[in-house]
């Protein structure tokens, strides 16, 4: 036991040999991102996994909500993909108002125009129906291409997380 | 005469069956029955005599374009969708008969910038955004061309959203006629002279 204790006070020690420290950064408060992110409050308020997710985990753990060919190398198009999203995301919004359960997703193949969105049982079927097709022609007319809206009722909103 | 006695019994009698070769035998003139209804017999029960021609299949005369290569580059954001469209696209062009040459995934482009975090100053703090382009080359060889168009019409109606395709095709034309033979064999004899100097 004394030869250990001996030759543990022959090896060099590294441990407080001062340039070897970490040195810890911190940020200061207003360099914090707030994009895409819900904050942690109390525990009641409600998220999707959509939602609890922020956007670095994009193509990580969450898929696109807009699927089109602008936004890749050596394709046009990007800016007015975008500006017709903006817009039929507003006009379902309004469309069927507080019964949307998540977040739209558009799809487009070739000249068609496919928008895929869930929503509440607020409505009887017959009012979906009419609300379906009034926003197909009406989109139709408006982007003078085919649009096709399929529509998913589910019971409530599907809870990932309480924040 | 035998013929006016049949005509007459034919359309007197209920109890004489009258059948489809016996109805085409009154509107025509009459030979020796039993020729007539066994020809009349197998060409109204089956079309054997001619060929069946399907009216999607088009038959032209002008000589079909043959391609060296196909070359189809396929981008996406997502290598998962690229990965399923590669299984889908050979699986199609096996199914095809369609020799396969090689199949190339070209390292990802990444597209970076940076801006400004904030609307007014703070030029310190900035944020960056990329966007990824992964790349997928299939390459068939030797083609004809209405087999490249059915499979190209096939593979691109079922190309998935967000996926965009380039393709490029390789002809095999033939040599034209002026330059087939050597130059050199068509130009006339020259004698060579020599020179004395």
């Amino acid at each position: 036991m004394a030869a250990a204790a001996r030759a543990l006070r022959v090896l060099p020690c590294a441990l407080h040999v001062p340039s070897a420290t970490r040195q810890l950064h911190t940020t200061p408060a207003c360099l914090k991102t707030r994009a895409a992110r819900v904050r942690a409050g109390k525990g009641d308020k409600m998220v999707t996994y959509e939602q609890a997710h922020p956007p670095h985990y994009i193509g990580h753990r969450k898929g696109w909500l807009s699927l089109h060919t602008g936004n890749l190398c050596g394709e046009a198009g990007a800016a007015q993909r975008a500006l017709e999203d903006a817009f039929v995301r507003r006009f379902l919004y309004g469309t069927f108002p507080g019964l949307l359960a998540d977040e739209v997703v558009l799809k487009r193949r070739g000249n068609l125009l496919v928008v895929c969105a869930l929503l509440g049982r607020a409505l009887p079927p017959h009012k979906l129906y009419f609300l379906q097709g009034y926003a197909e022609t009406l989109l139709g007319h408006l982007y003078k291409c085919p649009v096709r809206l399929e529509l998913q009722t589910v019971p409530a909103r599907v809870p990932y997380k309480y924040l | 005469m035998a013929a006016g006695w049949l005509w007459r019994r034919l359309c007197q009698g209920s109890a004489f069956p009258v059948s489809y070769a016996s109805r085409i035998m009154q509107k025509q003139y009459l030979l020796p029955s039993s020729n007539l209804m066994g020809a009349r017999l197998a060409g109204s029960h089956g079309d054997t005599q001619e060929p069946k021609t399907n009216p999607l299949v088009s038959i032209s005369d002008e000589p079909e374009t043959l391609y060296k290569r196909l070359s189809i580059l396929v981008k996406g954001h997502d290598k998962a969708v690229l990965d399923s469209y590669e299984y889908f696209a050979v699986l199609a062009a096996k199914e095809l008969g369609i020799s396969i040459e090689k199949v190339d995934k070209p390292p990802k482009t990444i597209e970076r910038f940076t801006v400004l975090k904030s609307v007014h100053i703070y030029k310190k703090h900035r944020v960056q955004y990329e966007m990824r382009t992964h790349y997928m080359c299939l390459e068939l060889k030797y083609l004809t061309g209405s087999t490249a168009a059915v499979y190209l019409e096939y593979v691109q109606r079922n190309l998935p959203e967000g996926v965009a395709m380039e393709v490029k095709k390789t002809k095999i034309e033939k040599i034209p006629e002026h330059i087939q033979k050597p130059v050199w064999d068509t130009l006339p004899q020259v004698e060579e002279t020599e020179i004395k100097s």
